[in-house]
């Protein structure tokens, strides 16, 4: 026992200028993310400029749920969440599959540079492209609708097709970029599983859907955790920089009221009290989850 | 899958319909650059399907860059992304150089540390509070140094430097060198496609980060280029963007160009990332490997 402890002093000695060249980093994530952990704690509290604050409990969560206008952003989030899972999730699995088809290293190569670009863009810069595609009668899109003869459609303040811009350009911005990962999966498929099942007469269909599909299902299931446990988040600058006064109730979501509401108007409470409960929740989903897939397939994400 | 012969019907309507869809996916952009490009006495016609630019000119970008809102914009970006750049990379370096050596005495204890930040965090208020705490509202610093070691990337980077050789690094420590000597002469200069792969995320970060820099920077002198496009986008208020006395000057012609310079700025918005983009393009798919949770 003493010795073993005199041995960790000697380990700890030994190490003590990595600890050094540590502690900067370990400061940083101290100031930058536990204390704001800590600072949460202003959302059981009423906030007082002179003095200290005072604890309240749940007050700001009982108004926080006796809200409508919370209800109503509470379901937006969901909604768009949902969406975007829904739609947008199979597509760079799709998207791989059919990358992986094409024989041609040139056209593949050529084809994933053009479709990795727009994960890099900003959210405000692809604001500015989608607003220009879609939202007067002069955008591209529009100009196509015409066309072949449709009324042109102002996108961007429609509250049936909002939604819906945000699902497409959540696409155009991360279909290359997701399924990267998938690309890799496949990559790593022994080809001696498609001789063998060439061998014993599968066809092309079989063979992608139990060769290839089946070899992917853990990284699907792992990308499809993480996607889970942001799920509360519905992408805040997407819907920060798209959203408009004609659209405001379809698009409302919580990170966007916990700033209009908590920074704007100023009820520091209330606002840390919706981000808080969004964390929450989001922390509960990851490890559902995660439990889940551990027991349907053996795969988790840790 | 792989072993049916090479030149089938279903392999070229494969290709044809994957360079449609790159082609569908880089249009947008493509747009906005014709836009910008197309000459004054052009550009009210020109529109969504505008194809060539008309009347070529640069005379927008002369237009933008005349703009103080958006030249102190760039200025102010580029300082923010470069000083910021530099100090995420010696950072997460440092804490990744130390972690990756596995008999660490609390190593592990660390490790969790860090990890509950990528799934938990205060939120936008009390991180607004702490800013203020600090004294850092409306300084620079605010935004260099918000949340200086991303979780990820420094686990990005784990991967890397823990992919050189132990000897290496036993080697030099025998040879007495110091710790951040191995750090920066030996484990950095062989993990390149690491610092490249970090150094992108970092840069782009910074580059396109917006909302973070218009809850901080109260001023208007310190806005990122982001922060003065989203004002351009979003408002839509063209004299107070222009400026009282250049929009006067401008009048009609101010009006017209409106559009161009919109997409003048998108264009610049995005010029850096793209002029890197190809030389980081083979490291960073490597990193977007490394970066999944998952062991």
């Amino acid at each position: 026992m003493d010795q073993s402890r005199v041995l960790l002093r000697k380990r700890i000695y030994r190490d003590r200028h990595l600890y050094l060249m540590l502690a900067p980093v370990i400061l940083f994530f101290l100031v930058w993310h536990y204390i704001p952990m800590w600072g949460a704690r202003i959302s059981f509290q009423d906030v007082r400029y002179i003095g200290q604050n005072e604890w309240v409990g749940l007050k700001h969560y009982r108004m926080l749920f006796s809200s409508p206008v919370f209800g109503r952003v509470f379901l937006n989030t969901i909604t768009i969440s949902a969406m975007k899972i829904g739609f947008f999730f199979p597509l760079p699995i799709v998207f791989a599959f059919l990358l992986n088809e094409v024989r041609s290293e040139g056209v593949r190569r050529g084809v994933q540079s053009v479709v990795y670009v727009p994960h890099f863009l900003s959210w405000v810069v692809i604001a500015g492209v989608f607003i220009s595609l879609l939202a007067s009668p002069d955008g591209a899109v529009n100009k196509v609708l015409q066309f072949v003869g449709i009324e042109p459609i102002r996108f961007m303040t429609s509250t049936r097709y909002i939604r819906w811009v945000f699902v497409v350009s959540e696409a155009w911005r991360s279909v290359g970029w997701d399924s990267i990962l998938y690309v890799a999966a496949i990559n790593s498929i022994p080809q001696d599983l498609y001789d063998a099942a060439y061998v014993d007469g599968a066809t092309r269909w079989q063979q992608a859907w139990h060769i290839t599909l089946a070899s992917i299902v853990p990284t699907i299931i792992t990308v499809f955790i993480l996607n889970m446990g942001f799920f509360m988040n519905a992408g805040f600058d997407q819907v920060f920089n798209m959203m408009n006064d004609a659209v405001i109730n379809h698009v409302d979501i919580i990170d966007t009221y916990v700033y209009r509401v908590g920074l704007t108007k100023g009820n520091f409470s209330l606002g840390t009290a919706a981000g808080l409960f969004k964390g929450v929740i989001g922390l509960f989903l990851i490890f559902t989850t995660d439990r889940l897939s551990r027991r349907v397939s053996g795969e988790g994400l840790w | 899958m792989r072993n049916t012969p090479r030149r089938s019907i279903g392999q070229v309507f494969l290709v044809v319909f994957l360079v449609v869809f790159s082609l569908a996916m880089a249009y947008p952009i493509y747009n906005q650059l014709v836009l910008s490009l197309t000459g004054p006495r052009y550009i009210a016609a020109a529109d969504g399907t505008t194809l060539v630019p008309r009347g070529f000119t640069l005379a927008t970008y002369r237009a933008a860059l005349a703009i103080p809102k958006v030249y102190l914009g760039i200025i102010n970006s580029v300082l923010i992304t470069a000083v910021g750049l530099v100090i995420n990379v010696v950072l997460t370096s440092m804490g990744a150089y130390v972690l990756i050596k596995r008999d660490l005495p609390g190593r592990s204890v660390f490790m969790t540390f860090i990890v509950i930040t990528m799934f938990f965090e205060g939120g936008l208020i009390p991180d607004y509070f702490l800013m203020r705490n600090l004294g850092l509202l409306d300084t620079y610093w605010s935004v260099i140094l918000y949340k200086a070691v991303n979780p990820y990337y420094l686990i990005i980077l784990m991967r890397f430097f823990a992919a050189v050789p132990r000897s290496l690094i036993e080697a030099a420590r025998i040879d007495g060198y110091s710790e951040v000597r191995i750090l920066f002469r030996i484990v950095i200069p062989v993990s390149v496609a690491g610092i490249a792969t970090i150094s992108l995320f970092y840069g782009v970060f910074h580059w396109n980060e917006y909302f973070r820099a218009m809850v901080y920077l109260t001023s208007e002198a310190k806005w990122p280029l982001q922060v003065v496009l989203r004002e351009l986008i979003v408002s839509l208020e063209k004299a107070a963007f222009i400026g009282g006395m250049n929009y006067q000057r401008m009048a009609g012609a101010a009006e017209i160009a409106f559009k161009a310079i919109k997409a003048s700025l998108i264009i610049i918005a995005i010029a850096p990332i793209m002029v890197f983009y190809p030389f980081v393009l083979r490291y960073f798919v490597k990193g977007r490997l490394q970066g999944s949770v998952k062991e």
